[in-house]
């Protein structure tokens, strides 16, 4: 494909690789830069994105969305005014309550199938009418039906790792199982490195990865104690401009919008 | 019934026959598809299927060259067999025959308007 990639979404084989971290902050990264851009929460299991943005007086959730109890207008959330610059940035929530969660671990095949429709739908609602630059679809790590659901919704899949044996295994397996299968474009971000050289030796490193998992790499993340620090509390992208993390990202953006992702 | 035919012009009776030709092509391919299927290979195993809901994990299971086609329907929704060809760059008998044996399997529903014939996803799924 040789378009543009407007729909990302951002997976991993195990939890607590950076997902979260990775989607709010490309998203924040590509807002600075004047897009207009939205994360969905689509994890419904351990939903993040409700407390790393703070938001206050949800009405509506993304599990409304999906649930066809209302229309995708009243489920956005405009956050634009926390960021600096021109750029829109709008959020969609996974609900947090319990009673949210299990209801949602509890459909069955028709409705994910129909959900599979509505997150296809998102291409006509969101990026041809309401005019947005692009979707980042934060998912469940490993093989979720929410997950593979956004993966097939997607047009571009970051793939976020760790140099972790049992995350460098899965990760692998699932690329070939799944990914492979459904012919996705697909970027490796490597998140944690602690090699502080890393980042220096980036052409060895994408070699390496090409080979190790089949996939380009998209970005080397080192592990920045400052990111850590921050206990999720602020957009890293917005509040530190002048941060190596910011400026990984800002590198990262680049490729997604210049299309040097294959 | 012989006085209706000779009032009715000579090029709607000819429609007529492509449109009955059509149709039958259609219910021939269909048939070769069930033959194949009766040989055993994986296309078999998926038309047991006793919910047949064309979900990911459904689509994840399917013979490759079904998922391909499978796939571009769920994308765009609703479409003829040379829509799917446009974007799979596959033959549109190709794609006929494989939007049929989704048809078979339970997957995808099928409609006639005149001389097109339309592949969709029943949103209800097989009941």
């Amino acid at each position: 494909m040789s378009n543009v990639s407007k729909i990302i979404a951002v997976h991993s084989y195990k939890g607590g690789t950076g997902k979260t971290l990775l989607s709010v902050n490309l998203a924040a990264t590509f807002a600075k830069a004047g897009k207009k851009v939205c994360v969905v929460d689509l994890d419904f299991r351990a939903p993040s994105l409700f407390a790393i943005l703070k938001a206050e007086n949800v009405e509506f959730w993304f599990n409304d969305y999906l649930n066809n109890a209302v229309d995708i207008g009243k489920v956005l959330l405009n956050l634009s005014g926390r960021l600096s610059g021109n750029g829109k940035f709008y959020a969609a929530l996974a609900n947090p309550a319990t009673e949210a969660i299990r209801d949602m671990s509890s459909k069955d095949r028709k409705w994910e199938m129909r959900a599979l429709g509505k997150l296809l739908a998102l291409k006509e609602t969101l990026l041809a009418s309401k005019k947005f630059d692009y979707l980042f679809l934060d998912t469940s790590p490993g093989l979720q039906y929410s997950s593979i659901n956004a993966i097939v919704a997607a047009d571009y899949v970051i793939v976020a790792t760790t140099s972790d044996r049992s995350d460098v295994d899965g990760t692998k397996r699932m690329l070939v199982e799944l990914y492979n299968l459904f012919e996705k474009k697909t970027g490796l971000v490597l998140n944690k490195v602690l090699d502080s050289s890393a980042t220096a030796k980036k052409t060895e490193m994408g070699a390496r990865v090409k080979a190790a998992y089949q996939v380009p790499l998209l970005g080397i993340v080192p592990c920045f104690c400052e990111v850590l620090r921050a206990e999720g509390n602020f957009i890293f992208a917005q509040d530190k401009p002048d941060h190596p993390f910011t400026k990984i990202l800002t590198e990262m953006a680049r490729k997604i919008e210049s299309n040097e992702v294959d | 019934m012989r006085d209706q035919i000779l009032t009715k012009r000579p090029v709607a009776i000819l429609e007529k026959i492509e449109e009955s030709l059509e149709k039958l092509n259609d219910k021939m391919e269909v048939m070769i598809e069930i033959q194949k299927g009766s040989g055993g290979d994986a296309a078999k195993s998926s038309m047991v299927l006793p919910d047949s809901t064309l979900d990911v994990m459904t689509l994840l299971s399917m013979p490759d060259h079904l998922r391909k086609t499978a796939m571009t329907i769920c994308r765009c929704g609703r479409a003829t067999a040379e829509e799917i060809a446009g974007s799979t760059s596959r033959a549109r008998a190709v794609e006929s025959a494989y939007l049929n044996q989704l048809v078979i399997m339970g997957y995808l529903k099928k409609e006639r308007k005149g001389r097109k014939a339309y592949f969709f996803i029943d949103p209800e799924g097989r009941r």
